[in-house]
């Protein structure tokens, strides 16, 4: 039985190879390249805390099969664009939007991908996207004003662009 | 989880091959994975220890495609996403009523992985689309050594966790019939959150005719060991005109025919009161609804 495999993808831009067994998840291959960002809370898809980008979608890391990335671009928490935090990082920041920080990776993962959907999102949005995330600190104000705060930077931005 | 090998084919018939023959029995047997969110959960509690899983994210893409029939009803590729079925534009135009229930399914992450034909081929009691495809009276078509077939959604449940389909037989597609003026609603009443696994499931078609109930069909979930259809609280529906003592005599009725069971999102008592005044609550939204 063959249960070990190479696998190559895009890993925050670089192209990696590595060396898994058939039955990881995304989530510990991330580990063993020291990238903890995501972590394995719930272990049930539940909580969010794992959430990698894959081809650009939000998945559950503890429930995706590292072989599945065999070909895919895969972005963490790591990846920055310039190297500086973005909108919504630096929104958490402003707002408080944690206490302990353990979800933090995945609610911002998901914040980025309600505004790439919805720039100007409703209340009803943001409880779509976020629901799947849980804040086990109970910083969930905070949090629905970091989005908020989001957006309104990323408008400014957009405008600065023009 | 335990190792186990993983084979990619590139065809439906290579996957069902290699579930075949030689790929292990019972809860060693070979397994199907396409968004794999379910079967993981199983595999991570070692009740499936599979020897060999069969993914099928390589298999031809005309299995994952999604397209409304010249009747106007719906053919839904078995690998298409929950996402892909949510932001869909013909099933929102030809059954609204799924795209709703999306909403509350799980969450953007599993949607973007899990797929429609592993929602209904992996026989959990508490999920959302058995219970509303059997009210919709929708089929599956299937595949398997022995051939293709075409099945209802409401007799692939044969007991909690248990399907009428072989270990090597595999959902290809779901064809939703037209609803033809068919009033339909998807209750999802949780005790935690919006999105939680549901304490029951109750879906209600109505289909009116004149101001009269020309045919009802209620759907039970959650709360049973398979989506349950209430025959005797349907028979009440047929040829009124759904007042007020019709209404109290069919949650009765509901309540009478079938067991619920009580689990950690409520007791069996209080499920039967749910169910009791639930049908009543979903019967009066979808009559007020013009």
């Amino acid at each position: 039985m063959n249960i070990t495999r190479t696998i190559n993808f895009t890993l925050n831009g670089e192209p990696v190879t590595a060396q898994i067994a058939t039955h990881q998840n995304l989530v510990e291959v991330l580990h063993e390249r020291g990238l903890t960002g995501a972590r394995e809370s719930c272990a049930q898809g539940l909580c969010g805390c794992c959430t990698v980008l894959v081809n650009g979608a939000a998945v559950s890391g503890c429930l995706y099969l590292a072989a599945f990335a065999d070909g895919a671009e895969v972005r963490t928490i790591e990846h920055s664009e310039n190297g500086e935090l973005d909108a919504v990082q630096a929104a958490f920041i402003e707002t408080g939007a944690f206490q302990c920080g353990y979800c933090t990776p995945g609610m911002v993962l998901m914040t980025r991908q309600l505004l790439d959907a919805h720039a100007e999102p409703s209340e009803d949005e943001i409880k779509h996207y976020l629901s799947g995330n849980l804040c086990r600190c109970a910083a969930y104000p905070e949090i629905i004003k970091a989005v908020k705060l989001a957006a309104a930077k990323r408008k400014i931005e957009r405008k600065g662009a023009k | 989880m335990t190792p186990f090998e993983l084979a990619e084919p590139t065809s439906l018939a290579e996957a069902i091959a290699l579930m075949g023959e030689g790929a292990g029995i019972g809860d060693n047997a070979a397994r199907a994975i396409a968004g794999g969110t379910a079967l993981m959960l199983m595999m991570k509690a070692g009740v499936f220890q599979p020897k060999r899983l069969v993914s099928l994210r390589r298999v031809e893409p005309r299995y994952a495609e999604i397209a409304a029939t010249p009747e106007g009803g719906l053919r839904i590729g078995a690998l298409a996403t929950l996402t892909a079925l949510e932001r869909s534009a013909v099933v929102k135009q030809a059954a609204p009523v799924i795209t709703q229930t999306l909403k509350t399914l799980s969450n953007v992450r599993v949607r973007n992985v899990a797929t429609v034909g592993g929602a209904l081929a992996h026989g959990d009691p508490h999920m959302d689309l058995p219970p509303l495809l059997t009210a919709l009276g929708a089929q599956v078509r299937t595949v398997s050594p022995k051939g293709e077939r075409t099945l209802a959604v409401g007799e692939l449940y044969t007991g909690y966790y248990e399907t009428a389909l072989a270990e090597n037989e595999l959902i290809t597609e779901v064809l939703v019939p037209p609803l033809a003026g068919l009033r339909v609603a998807y209750k999802k009443i949780t005790t935690r959150a919006a999105d939680d696994w549901p304490t029951l499931g109750l879906t209600v078609a109505l289909q009116l005719n004149g101001g009269v109930v020309a045919d009802a069909r209620l759907v039970v979930s959650a709360a049973t060991n398979t989506p349950t259809r209430l025959a005797a609280a349907e028979k009440i529906l047929r040829g009124t005109t759904l007042d007020t003592a019709t209404l109290a005599r069919c949650g009765d009725a509901a309540v009478s025919e079938v067991e619920l069971a009580g689990d950690a999102h409520g007791s069996s008592a209080y499920k039967r009161e749910l169910l009791r005044v639930y049908t009543q609550r979903v019967l009066r939204e979808i009559w007020g609804k013009s």
